[in-house]
């Protein structure tokens, strides 16, 4: 899919764009963003299109979209911040399910900026001066680029919204990455790869809070990383334990798939973690043995229902 | 053969081991084992003026200008801004401004009132250049002032005073990960080295998430300089502000993520400044309003 084909506007409002796209790719992304470079090479990225919208008299509105190689990848970049205003579009409805997550929107809005999510687009629409007549603007953009709906990715539908009656998932904060460093930006765990992610993996992350919890919310970070095979599923938690619990024996083995989670308490709570075949789920931050082995097993109980195989 | 060599972890942060970990792991010998060694207070002067921007983000050069002077003469202790500057540059320096060229630039009218004050204060012109491109610039630079824009970074934590002379290296892509700890290395390459006679601070409109790129949900009128001779300890306050306004937004504690290990490095490894707030003094002069400290 290119511009062309989503028939971006040529003018919109009293703003018009050039005919041709700047075009960005993997060789020159850093010229163009520097070091936000990084966050969209983290993802199968394929390039950007960035189209200035200009007017005599008003600021500028800048447009680029990400073309990436998946609709995984492109929801990914979306699902790094659910903050903004839902921007409803036409033909565009929102899924919904009250057993596992679906994308609240595809379309946020704040302060000028919407970030979007169609197919394997993700846009970013930049009003330089936010007014009402380029808030216009940037929604008829939007309208311009989002065209069809595709779901989110298999592994976002795996968690679980609820565990039991006292933990309940922050859909805003869930996350869908393939690097440590999109991660570390949400959650830090360490500044080296220690989970051996890369473009092959897919991993979620997102807190489970606690319901009805005196004192202010107590949250618990819930990781599942799925990797092309179980062979690389194990290595890759063979190397996050050797590096997170050096002090720890290890509680896992190639056959440990049917067992119980392995329970460490730290000195933050109790973390768990448990292969599942190519998957890895970890929880942090847990406040006791108890949560964190509940946390764990109803996400394997959902793993197995929905992803069927742990291909142990 | 199992690899020994301990990684820094989120662990490190919780335990406050932080130090020893990355002595062992990507500093070496070089990270101090002992006390923090003791070091004399560092000045940081935070200037803001409610009028520096319009509710269209246009800056007034007018006031600009007076929050410059301020500034100057409060962080030299000079009573003027001819010898404020001159105190810290030479006549004859060949000086190189630096300031944030892309994603969140800092604002022209900043460079250009720094500028002209040179000027003013009897600089020739010829001698005044940007600086904020590769290695070759800083070469044929005899002081440098540090002008980067205030912003959070997704790689670094914060993309502010370190991380303004990426370029220098050379080989900015090489800092970008587990090694943007030692982005305070750059600062000690031999073309670089004391070369930099003031850090000024654009937070006329800083952005305290998701940087570089900008987003405006993140971004907020500041409206102020924020200024000193010791790039480490002004960078200490820039986090503190960042770091505020983040739980500001959300109504509860938003740390940083990663969280900033090149500011403490800089210091502890490198020798640029201070990281410890009880060794920095800052002063503040105008708007007081959401001051976040």
């Amino acid at each position: 899919m290119n511009a062309g084909k989503l028939n971006l506007p040529k003018a919109v409002g009293v703003w018009n764009r050039p005919d041709a796209p700047r075009m960005i790719n993997a060789s020159n992304i850093f010229k163009y963003m520097n070091g936000a470079g990084e966050l969209y090479l983290a993802y199968r990225f394929r390039h950007v299109e960035v189209f200035n919208y200009t007017s005599a008299d008003q600021d500028n509105i800048l447009v680029e979209l990400y073309f990436m190689e998946g609709s995984d990848d492109a929801f990914g970049l979306l699902s790094l911040d659910w903050g903004g205003e839902p921007f409803s579009i036409s033909g565009f409805p929102a899924v919904t399910s009250d057993k596992h997550f679906t994308s609240p929107t595809r379309a946020l809005y704040g302060g000028g900026l919407m970030r979007l999510w169609s197919e394997n687009i993700y846009a970013r629409i930049l009003a330089e001066c936010e007014t009402p007549a380029s808030k216009e603007a940037v929604f008829a953009l939007g309208k311009a680029i989002a065209k069809n709906t595709t779901n989110p990715p298999e592994l976002v539908k795996m968690l679980p919204l609820e565990i039991g009656a006292a933990w309940k998932l922050r859909t805003d904060r869930l996350s869908f990455f393939r690097s440590h460093l999109v991660l570390n930006s949400i959650y830090y765990v360490s500044h080296e790869n220690i989970l051996d992610l890369d473009l092959t993996a897919e991993a979620v992350i997102a807190p489970y809070e606690r319901i009805s919890d005196s004192g202010g919310p107590k949250r618990s970070q819930f990781l599942l990383a799925q990797y092309e095979n179980p062979e690389r599923a194990r290595r890759a938690l063979n190397r996050f334990h050797d590096a997170y619990l050096p002090e720890f024996k290890k509680g896992i083995t190639a056959d440990t798939a049917a067992d119980s989670p392995s329970l460490y308490k730290l000195e933050d709570g109790w973390l768990a973690y448990k292969l599942l075949g190519k998957y890895i789920a970890i929880v942090f931050e847990c406040p006791d043995q108890e949560s964190a082995r509940a946390i764990l097993q109803k996400n394997e109980s959902s793993l197995l229902k929905k992803g069927g195989d742990h291909e142990r | 053969m199992k690899d020994k060599t301990p990684v820094l972890t989120r662990r490190d942060f919780i335990r406050g081991t932080i130090g020893m970990t990355l002595g062992a792991s990507i500093f070496g010998l070089q990270w101090p084992g002992g006390e923090a060694r003791a070091a004399g207070s560092s000045l940081v002067t935070i200037v803001r003026d409610k009028n520096a921007m319009d509710s269209a983000k246009n800056v007034d050069i007018t006031v600009l200008e007076k929050m410059l002077a301020e500034t100057l003469t409060r962080v030299t202790g000079q009573t003027n801004t001819k010898d404020a500057w001159l105190s810290l540059v030479k006549p004859n320096d060949v000086i190189g401004l630096v300031p944030t060229d892309h994603l969140n630039p800092t604002h022209d009218e900043v460079v250009d009132v720094v500028k002209q004050s040179l000027i003013d204060a009897g600089i020739p012109e010829k001698k005044i250049r940007r600086a904020a491109g590769g290695p070759r610039d800083p070469k044929k630079c005899d002081a440098l002032i540090a002008l980067p824009g205030l912003k959070a970074h997704w790689l670094t934590g914060i993309g502010t005073v370190l991380k303004n002379y990426i370029l220098y290296s050379g080989s900015p892509s090489s800092y970008h990960k587990s090694d943007s700890a030692k982005l305070g290395e750059i600062w000690n390459l031999p073309f670089v080295k004391g070369k930099t006679k003031l850090v000024l601070v654009d937070s006329l409109y800083p952005l305290c998430d998701k940087g570089p790129q900008a987003d405006p949900r993140y971004q907020w009128a500041y409206n102020g300089f924020i200024a000193g001779t010791d790039p480490v300890a002004v960078e200490t306050v820039c986090l503190k502000i960042i770091t505020k306004k983040r739980k500001a937004i959300r109504g509860e504690p938003w740390p940083l993520s990663p969280p900033p290990i090149c500011v403490e490095a800089a210091d502890k490894v490198y020798g640029l400044g201070t990281s410890r707030m009880e060794q920095i003094k800052i002063e503040h002069y105008g708007w007081d309003h959401e001051l976040l400290l």
